[in-house]
Formats: C-alpha cells, structure tokens, sequence
C-alpha cells in the first residue's frame, strides 16, 4: 500500500492534519466547519443582537430540502444557537424547520421519510414539518382563483377533485420546461411564505448557495423577472411583509458539499443531487437549469465571478410595491418599476388591456407559452 | 401541402417566420411591421424633433444599413423632418473596415445621404492594425471602443450635430445587460440599457432606434428589401465576457425565442434600481451617468461568435480571490457612529470633468483614450527601421540574414 500522502498541518489550528484546500487555506475539518460557520453567522447578524428583555427571540423559517445546503445551513445555525446557549442560557433567534416534499420528479418516498426522521433525531431541539406542494391551497389563501384566472377559459377546475389532481392539472398545463419550471419556483416560494405567515415567523431563511444564487439572478433576468431579483437574490423585505435571508450567500456549492463531507451527522441526512444529465439537448431545457448549468461550469473556472453575480443583483435599491397593482400569482408588482417610464410593458408586449399578471408570470402563461 | 397564407393580410404566401413570435408572414407585411414597430419605438420615446440633424453611425454591416433604411422610409412616410447624415469611423483594419466603407460610400449614394469618415488615424495617429501589431490581439477591443466613442462624437462634433443616432439591437442589448452582470458593473448596466443616453457637458447625445427589433429580423429585413450591407465580421476577437454572455444568449434564444426582449425588459427596470443613477437612465444630469457615458463602451464592439481568450474574466477572477484573501486578514476600524450614519448600498460614484490633454469629458484628469494612447506612443520608437527589400517578410529577411552569418563563420 502506498504511503499518505503528506498534506502538512491546518494552517489556523496549526495542530491537526489539514484535509482540505479551500481559498489558499489547508484546513482541518473542524477548523474548516468554524470557517464557513463564520461566513454564516455574519449574515445573521441582524438576528444575533438579543430582542429587549422580555420580547421573545426572532422567529424565522428554514426550508429544509434535504439536500446538502440546506442541511448544511441547518448544522451551521444548530451550532452557533449551541453557541449561544452555553453563553447565555438562550438565544437571539428560534428557527422552525419546513421541508416541502419533492414534486418535480418522481422520488424515493420511504428513502425520504428515512432522512427526513434523522434530520428531526439529529436536531430534535426543533419544530420540523413536512407538507406537500398541493397543500398550497391551505396555505395560500386565493390559490384557487389566481390559478383559474391565470390559467384561462381552457381549463376547468373541479373542486371536487383532490387537491394533488387539481394541482397537477393546473401544473400540467403549461408545455414548455422553462415554463412548467418557473411556475413550480412560484408556487413553491408562495407557499413557504404562505407557511411562513401562518406560523408567525417574520424571516425565511433561504440556504442558495451563491452559485444557486448566481443562477437564479442570471435566470431571472433571462425570464423578465428583473424587477424581482431586489427580493428573490437580495437579502430584503420580500412583497408579503416576510424577509427573505441568505445566509449562505458568501458560499459556493462545492464548499458546502466539502462541509457536508467533514460533517459526519449529516451524512445520513443528506440526500444527494440528481447529476446534471450530459446528453440532453439544450432547447430541451429549462432557463433556470441552462442556467445552473452555466453557472457550475464557469463556476469551477471562475468560482469568484460567479459569486459577484449574485453580489451585484444584491446592490440594487428595493422599491416599495405599496402603490402597484401586484400579480395575482407572485406578487411581484405589474407596472414597471419607477423610473422605466419609456420600457416594454405588460400591456405593450402582450397586448391586455388590464394586466393582473406580471410581465414574467404573463410569459409563463399557457396561451403565451412559446 | 399548401402554402401558407400570411398571418397578417391572410392573403399572400407566407415566407418569413419571425423569429419573436413565429408569426408566418408575406415579404411585405413583414417589412411594414418591422418599421411601424421601429417608428413605435420612436415616438413612444420622442427620439427626435422636427427638424432635428441626425447622424447615422454607419459601418457598412446590417444593423447601421437597416438603421439608415428604415430612417430613410420613416423620415418620408412619417414627416419626421429629420436630416439624416451618414457618420462613419475608419478603424483602420485592412481586409475589413476599408470594404466595408466601400459599402457605406454606396449607401451613401443609394439612400442620396452625405457621409463623413473619421479615421484613428487622423485622430490618434494609430490605426488599429497598427495597434494590434503593438499590443497583440487579446484587449485590443478595449483600445478599438474607446476610440471609438470618442471618434463619433469628435465626428458629430464636426458636422454640428447634436445627435448620433447607432444600430444596436436587441440582441446587443441583452447583451450587455447579461455581460455587465457578469462583471459585476450596474452603472454600465443602466446606460446599455436605455434607449437615449445623454452626458451632461458634452450636448451630443446617443440613441438606439433599433433597441427592441432581434438581430434575426433586422437580417430578415435587409435581405428581403436587398439592401447593400457587408457581412464580414471584425478579424479581431471580442472580450471573454460579452463572448461568454452572446454564448449564453444563443442559449436563450433556443430555448425560448422572446428572452432577448424579456432580458432587455429585466435590465430596463434593473437600470431604474441602479443606486445613484437618475431615473431610467434617462437625461443624466447627475456626474455619474454623464462621466461615465464617455466610458460607455470600452467593452468594444463584439463583433463575433463567442470566441474568446478568457483572459478578462481571469483576471477578475483574480482580482476577486485576492481581495477575498486580503479580506480575511484585515480588521476593520469602525468610526464611531456619530448621529445618524446612513449605511445604504453604495456604489462608486464618478465626477464629472474635462482631460487635461484632449479636453474630452472624462472621469479622470486624463481620459482613458489619452491614457491608452499614452501607453502606445511609450512603445512606439523614435525612429522607423527600415528593410531594405519592402515585400519580404521580416522574418524570412532575418533568416537569410542568419543563414549569411553563419555562412561566414564557417
């Protein structure tokens, strides 16, 4: 057998064995969790400053997929919560735990349940449910009539049917994988909120990556939903009155994938990625996986581009959307924002006489569908 | 199977279909949508006023031949009352930009327009092969765009002429919107995205009167009126990014055909969000927009198919882990707070001024043009050497040179 191979001692704790090689650094894999565990908590930071006495701690909302970010967020804020009980017996922020069940692709139910069980016994301090998509209807509160108005005169909706049939239907009714894509991110950002609501937490703490991050501005922007990108990348209030947090907006994937490695509680949580599939061509995809596809190629040539991207959307202002009409769908507001008096509208592109969608859910609609 | 019938008139044979929206449309419909749509784009921005002298920044390629079609036929169908002058700029690239000035000396004659050439030459006393033979042909764009705004404007200014108007497209525009946010620069992102982009001291302002028509249907229109245009792209190659970024718009534009419109959407209401940028990017007045609008293209023109060194984005890519490095090792000093600190997104700001050399507006006390010409003339020498035979290639005369030496040792 070969000897190991040498790799020298981690250069903060100068003690244990480095593992890994991130940014310049040789790290060991606690020194390593510390590291990315320190990325996080510096966007908590609105979070880490104890209510006033008295007043109870933060409420926010983790969506957990199960998937390596997002569990691995839920690890990094377990610890730094531990953290913070040891200190002073409680902590700033609570967090509640929602994993909406997979609903794009066929999946491994009992393997899911299995993980799903563990994640609860590994971090079991916190209040964990699981939901299906199509309790949207709970949730959101007009679901059913912006689905009838948005879907047109061709579909008919049976309210005597189950809801996962109604749901599936108003899914199915789209043809196009760009938009049978963008609808699902609407509909499932609609109902975290819509949960998020319900359970009185005023923040949902999103675990993108800023490689997802990447994607989703670059996709957003290729979708018209430029507008959107000032709440759907950047940390800020989203148009339901609930903030939107990423706290792992200053880490890419495959550092999350390393953290999950060293972290060896997670790994009978994780589920792993599907692989992006090679052979498929390219008019077949989505805009959002075209993207995520750019996105990681570039990103293992240039990581640091990538991560500006999603930077970038982040600097831009946030508009009130008080005065708007706002979509009946995603709320994003309907008229162009202030300022972009001259730009391609709604009404000018689709030709409606009185838009109730935004210009991206007006794109996604089936009649429109290209 | 029978022909199809065009969807506009329902009458005669169909044979384009749009590329925008897969409409099937006769020859004739198809041109009087393409500039009812252009003559749209117009008056919904009041780009011009009567009587307004315009200059057409022509190169002999399709998009600045269909410009100064369409404005042609909209000028006299409409009654715009405009002066239409042809405005073209010499790079000095041989094999490419003197053919193509073949073809705007005969627009120049087809459309009974007058036409004016500036060349780097005269202007800067380089030509870009020149240029490209000093600095190799990775970043020379940078040189050719910077040059390039300032050499239409110094030729507006010649003819006094307040208004330039260009042949960018939507296509270009997506473009831009996705490049700059590649790059990480908002400003830039704001001022290729509006449709008029006017600097504060300089009074020529720009517009692109072809902002939303797609590339494919401007090719449309010029084959199917026959226009006179050149094909040949620039030899030399486009930046990585805008490469990077047309790569991932012919990407786009498969999957589904109206993202080039719905990305100039996004950046038109990105632009408005843009910190510190006036409104819609619309009559700049603040320093901002104005300094930087001198600026505007440095990115070159992007004449081609995504070939690319990826040197640009190396060296972002760079800079960007070495201030990320740098990061970790600093400790930041807070101020004390002193009442209330506004802690709102910032973003740099410019101020506006004048070069000391050219007098060009400039966000610096020398403008990037005299900056670059100033790195050229270090390397030039002196005094020219001279081979004596002129036809022989240099290195087949050092050759023989060599053979000659060694001859004579042995």
């Amino acid at each position: 057998m070969p000897a190991k191979e040498l790799t020298g001692s981690c250069m903060d704790c100068k003690d244990a064995d480095a593992v890994l090689t991130t940014r310049n650094r040789s790290l060991c894999g606690p020194c390593y969790q510390v590291f990315l565990e320190h990325k996080v908590y510096r966007r908590m930071e609105r979070y880490r400053k104890y209510p006033d006495p008295g007043s109870p701690s933060y409420r926010l909302l983790l969506p957990l997929s199960l998937g390596v970010s997002s569990s691995s967020l839920l690890r990094m804020l377990d610890t730094g919560m531990n953290r913070q009980l040891a200190k002073n017996a409680r902590t700033s922020y609570t967090i509640e735990i929602i994993a909406i069940e997979p609903f794009t692709h066929a999946y491994d139910e009992a393997l899911y349940t299995k993980r799903f069980e563990a994640a609860r016994e590994t971090f079991s301090k916190y209040t964990f449910n699981r939901i299906p998509l199509h309790s949207i209807f709970d949730y959101v509160p007009n679901m059913t009539e912006a689905m009838r108005e948005y879907v047109g005169s061709q579909f008919k909706d049976d309210t005597s049917r189950s809801n996962e049939e109604r749901l599936a239907a108003f899914r199915g009714a789209n043809s196009t994988a760009t938009s049978k894509a963008d609808l699902d991110n609407v509909l499932f950002t609609q109902l975290v909120v819509g949960y998020a609501k319900q359970t009185g937490c005023e923040s949902i703490l999103w675990a993108d990556s800023d490689t997802s991050l990447a994607a989703k501005t670059l996709a957003g922007a290729a979708k018209g939903r430029g507008a959107a990108l000032t709440w759907q990348v950047s940390d800020a209030m989203s148009p339901w009155g609930v903030r939107f947090d990423f706290p792992c907006r200053d880490i890419s994937k495959p550092e999350l994938a390393l953290y999950e490695s060293v972290s060896p509680d997670l790994s009978d949580i994780v589920i792993p990625d599907e692989p992006l599939s090679e052979n498929i061509l390219t008019k077949n995809l989505s805009i959002d996986e075209l993207m995520l596809r750019y996105v990681t190629t570039q990103g293992e040539k240039y990581p640091g581009v990538m991560a500006n991207v999603s930077r970038t959307a982040n600097k831009l202002d946030s508009y009130s959307s008080l005065d708007s009409t706002i979509c009946s769908l995603c709320s994003a507001i309907v008229d162009n924002v202030k300022g972009n008096e001259t730009g391609i509208t709604v009404a000018s592109q689709f030709s409606v006489q009185k838009p109730q969608f935004c210009y991206g859910c007006t794109r996604s609609r089936p009649e429109i569908d290209s | 199977m029978a022909p199809t019938t065009c969807f506009n008139c329902k009458e005669a044979r169909a044979v384009v279909i749009r590329p925008k929206n897969r409409h099937k449309l006769c020859r004739s419909c198809f041109i009087e949508i393409f500039e009812t749509e252009v003559h749209e784009t117009i008056t919904s921005s009041k780009l011009f006023f009567p009587g307004e002298r315009i200059a057409i920044g022509a190169s002999g390629g399709k998009d600045s031949t269909v410009l100064a079609a369409v404005l042609k036929t909209l000028n006299e169908r409409y009654n715009y009352g405009l002066e239409l002058i042809l405005l073209s700029i010499d790079e000095g690239i041989r094999g490419y930009r003197d053919d193509s000035l073949e073809t705007v000396k005969r627009n120049a004659v087809q459309y009974d327009m007058p036409l004016t050439i500036v060349g780097y030459g005269e202007l800067y006393g380089w030509t870009m092969d020149q240029v490209v033979e000093q600095v190799g042909k990775k970043g020379n764009c940078t040189y050719c765009g910077v040059f390039r705004r300032q050499a239409l404007d110094r030729g507006a200014e010649r003819l006094d002429i307040k208004h330039v108007v260009t042949g960018h497209n939507a296509d270009d525009v997506a473009e831009t919107v996705m490049m700059n946010l590649l790059r990480g620069d908002l400003p830039r992102l704001s001022r290729g995205t509006s449709i008029i982009t006017e600097s504060g001291a300089s009074d020529t302002k720009r517009s692109k009167p072809l902002k939303y028509a797609y590339e494919k249907e401007i090719v449309l229109y010029a084959h199917h009126r026959q226009l006179d245009y050149f094909s040949t792209e620039c030899i030399y190659s486009p930046e990585a990014f805008r490469g990077s970024a047309r790569t991932l718009i012919k990407d786009l534009e498969k999957i589904r055909p109206s993202s080039i419109l719905d990305i100039v959407k996004s950046g038109e209401d990105m632009a408005a969000l843009v910190p510190g940028q006036a409104p819609g990017g619309k009559s700049c007045k603040s320093s901002a927009p104005a300094a930087g609008a001198a600026e505007e293209e440095t990115g070159g023109c992007g004449s081609q198919n995504g070939r690319s060194s990826g040197g640009e984005m190396a060296a972002m890519e760079q800079q960007l882990a070495s201030n990320d490095g740098a990061e970790s090792r600093e400790t930041e000093i807070k101020m004390p707070k002193k009442g209330k600190v506004s802690v709102g997104k910032k973003i740099k700001t410019q101020t506006l001024q004048h070069c000391e050399r050219c007098g060009y507006i400039s966000s610096q006390p020398i403008c990037k043009a005299c900056n670059l010409l100033d790195g050229l003339n270090r390397n030039r020498p002196k005094t020219a050497i001279e081979v004596g035979m002129e036809d022989e290639e240099g290195s087949s005369t050092l050759m023989r040179q060599m053979e000659h030496v060694q001859l004579t040792n042995s």
